[in-house]
């Protein structure tokens, strides 16, 4: 009897334990300033795990679930999680939990540093648990101060102000007089206090507390300020006689370009593939492609500037790296009616050669654009609305919607340049593709990306490092451009539009990355 | 030793009626694995993508079988003569199934951190392997996102954008 007695407290004891391996406990209060909010929790080998929909809901957000995976949205940051996976997503980041999730009764649990990254994200605030008290507390993040890095440049009688930093944050802009200030909602470390310039449009910048002002050579300049994103740039387009400042989304307004409003063909935008730390592909002699990129771009820009009496703008002009984001925002700064970028290829599959080129494929996009498309149907939505209500995603999806208006024009492009590529290059024909290159994505005009020739051909690099078969190259293009223009104005009816008179840029001020007219 | 069986039984029970007490984990995954046949996709002489079959052992649990998947595709072609699609140092760090059918696909390795030096074509090639691969053999995944290192990335080598998910691309497939 003594020993049935010894072996049903071991008994007793082992399962106690095993149900203790994920044991519901009391309850535990998420302090907030509106009130005190229980959260369930569950205890899994000494380690809290806490109810998501307890939680997030009082975070102020939504926990939803599909067959497979949890998706969690606090303001406008959107978590998901599954059961059976220790990675859960937050925003674009993923997180290694320490434990898998839990579900008891149908309710997700997970340990708190799950909550912790995303109440960061979306709410800068810290959750903490003291398991003295059993209580969540919210603790808003001090903000780190910000080092911005500014740059001045003057060109085509326009000055840009960019002011770039490392992550992106809140700002608001205010002309008032001859200065612009824009004021940060979080600490400055000033990079300088105060520095003068010799611009026409731009005369002083300095820096107090969060405010950077910039101080302007005459009141009635002034101009429209927008956001870039990787890395996170604010940039001022300056010039005199503009009334006043607009600040808009990295995408213009789809109104702004539509192609029945373009006069014609009057900037064309090249682009040279890569640079910098870029180089992109490399032959099998060490030849560059970023190198032979520039070198048929340098010798295309000042044919069609000849040629077609069109302002011609290099996204770079030397050795410089330029985000592809940036490329593609040139463009549209500077009103390009037309994107042509140039790259080369690469394989190595033996033998690969040829040319071929491509304009955007939105396929990946549909769906996301089509709920776009049902969102815009139920609501109008003004441009501030937009900027308010509109996740990145949908930003994305917008970006889309605009470029997709240009793909037929791309696609008429692509083949034109292919053909001239065909009939003139020598190279084997690989004909007119489509793919989501990031570099055709934000482009709202024509845009195209050819792919000249194979680096990884020994023959081909050879080919490709001579001044002769670049300018050859270059002129291949320049008759595409040449032909696709004039088809382009043909079928806009522009057949007689007067050319523009080509313009010669001022010397910029400052040595930057950025684009030249030619 | 008979009666002591009938007594574990009987306690064991117990606490089973008593369970409404006790959390139930319920989606813990189950751990049954099975050899199946999977479709790989790597370059063809065309420089286009095709087609390999291969038996894995893979979990029955479909998110579980991505990263095997996708680590057999890294390996390589069984043909040598077939060009590897990927840097020789890429990894797949994980994979993730969403509710929705995007596979989150998280890619690591030193050349794809710091820089892949390669051609679009290469980058297609390589890029798409991965779409096509998930996409033909696991029925819910019907797009895929790619990560590096666990964070969202502009391209892998300068070309594919990588800041949304992707679908497959059609024209890149060899007929078969």
């Amino acid at each position: 009897m003594k020993r049935l007695t010894v072996l049903s407290a071991f008994v007793i004891a082992a399962v106690t334990s095993i149900v203790w391996a994920a044991t519901a406990s009391a309850p535990v209060n998420l302090i907030l300033p509106s009130g005190i909010f229980p959260v369930r929790v569950v205890e899994e080998n000494g380690e809290l795990f806490f109810s998501a929909d307890d939680l997030i809901k009082g975070l102020g957000g939504t926990l939803s679930n599909s067959e497979q995976a949890y998706r969690a949205t606090v303001g406008s940051v959107e978590a998901a999680f599954g059961t059976d996976s220790k990675l859960a997503i937050v925003s674009d980041t993923m997180l290694e939990l320490s434990r898998l999730p839990v579900v008891v009764d149908g309710t997700p649990y997970l340990p708190l540093p799950f909550f912790q990254t995303l109440a960061k994200a979306a709410l800068r605030q810290a959750v903490s648990f003291t398991p003295a008290d059993r209580a969540l507390r919210l603790q808003a993040i001090a903000s780190e101060p910000i080092s911005p890095q500014v740059s001045v440049v003057n060109l085509q009688g326009m000055s840009k102000v960019v002011i770039q930093l490392a992550a992106a944050v809140d700002y608001s802009i205010a002309k008032d007089a001859a200065t612009y200030t824009i004021r940060f909602k979080a600490p400055v470390r000033a990079p300088f206090g105060e520095q003068a310039y010799d611009d026409p449009h731009v005369s002083r910048i300095l820096f107090l507390g969060s405010d950077l002002k910039i101080q302007l050579t005459a009141e009635d300049v002034a101009g429209s300020a927008y956001r870039l994103d990787n890395p996170f740039r604010i940039v001022l387009d300056l010039q005199k006689g503009v009334s006043s400042i607009q600040e808009g989304l990295v995408a213009p307004p789809r109104t702004e370009t539509q192609p029945q409003d373009l006069p014609g063909i009057r900037t064309i935008v090249i682009d040279p593939g890569h640079g910098g730390k870029d180089v992109g592909a490399t032959g099998l002699k060490g030849l560059l492609e970023k190198d032979a990129t520039l070198a048929i771009a340098q010798k295309l820009s000042p044919m069609l500037s000849r040629r077609l009496n069109v302002r011609v703008i290099l996204t770079r002009t030397g050795d410089s790296s330029v985000s592809l984001d940036e490329r593609t925002s040139i463009a549209n700064q500077y009103k390009g009616d037309l994107f042509l970028s140039i790259h080369l290829n690469a394989a190595r599959t033996k033998g690969a050669r040829g040319s071929e080129t491509y304009f955007l494929s939105l396929e990946a996009s549909d769906e996301l654009a089509r709920k776009a498309a049902e969102r815009e149907n139920r609501q109008v939505m003004g441009p501030t609305q937009i900027e308010t209500a509109t996740s990145s995603d949908l930003r994305l999806i917008l970006w889309d919607l605009a470029q997709q208006d240009y793909l037929k024009e791309s696609s008429h492009l692509a083949e034109v340049v292919q053909v001239e590529m065909d009939r003139a290059s020598g190279l084997p024909n690989r004909g007119v593709k489509q793919a989501p290159f990031k570099v055709l994505v934000g482009a709202t005009m024509p845009a195209a990306l050819v792919e000249v020739s194979f680096i990884s051909n020994e023959e081909d690099e050879a080919k490709l490092r001579t001044p002769e078969f670049q300018t050859s190259i270059a002129a291949t293009l320049a008759a595409a451009i040449e032909r696709f223009k004039k088809e382009y104005d043909a079928r806009n009816g522009l057949g007689n539009a007067p050319p523009v008179a080509a313009k010669v840029a001022p010397a910029p001020t400052s040595s930057t990355t950025a684009p030249v007219t030619q | 030793m008979r009666r002591f069986r009938r007594f574990f039984a009987v306690l064991f029970l117990a606490a089973a009626c008593t369970g409404r007490e006790t959390p139930q984990l319920t989606t813990r995954a189950v751990n049954r694995v099975s050899v199946r046949p999977v479709t790989l996709f790597f370059e063809t002489p065309q420089l286009l993508l095709g087609s390999e079959q291969r038996n894995l052992t893979l979990p029955e649990n479909e998110a579980g079988a991505l990263t095997p998947v996708l680590r057999e595709l890294i390996r390589g072609s069984s043909n040598a003569a077939v060009p590897r699609s990927f840097p020789p140092d890429a990894v797949v760090r994980a994979t993730y199934l969403m509710g929705d059918g995007t596979a989150i696909v998280d890619l690591g390795g030193a050349t794809l951190v710091n820089g892949w030096s390669a051609g679009s074509h290469e980058e297609l090639i390589a890029t798409f392997s991965i779409v096509h691969t998930l996409t033909a053999n696991f029925p819910s995944v019907k797009r895929v996102r790619i990560l590096v290192n666990g964070q969202a990335a502009e391209t892998l080598a300068g070309h594919v954008a990588l800041d949304r998910s992707l679908t497959p691309l059609p024209s890149l497939l060899a007929a078969r």
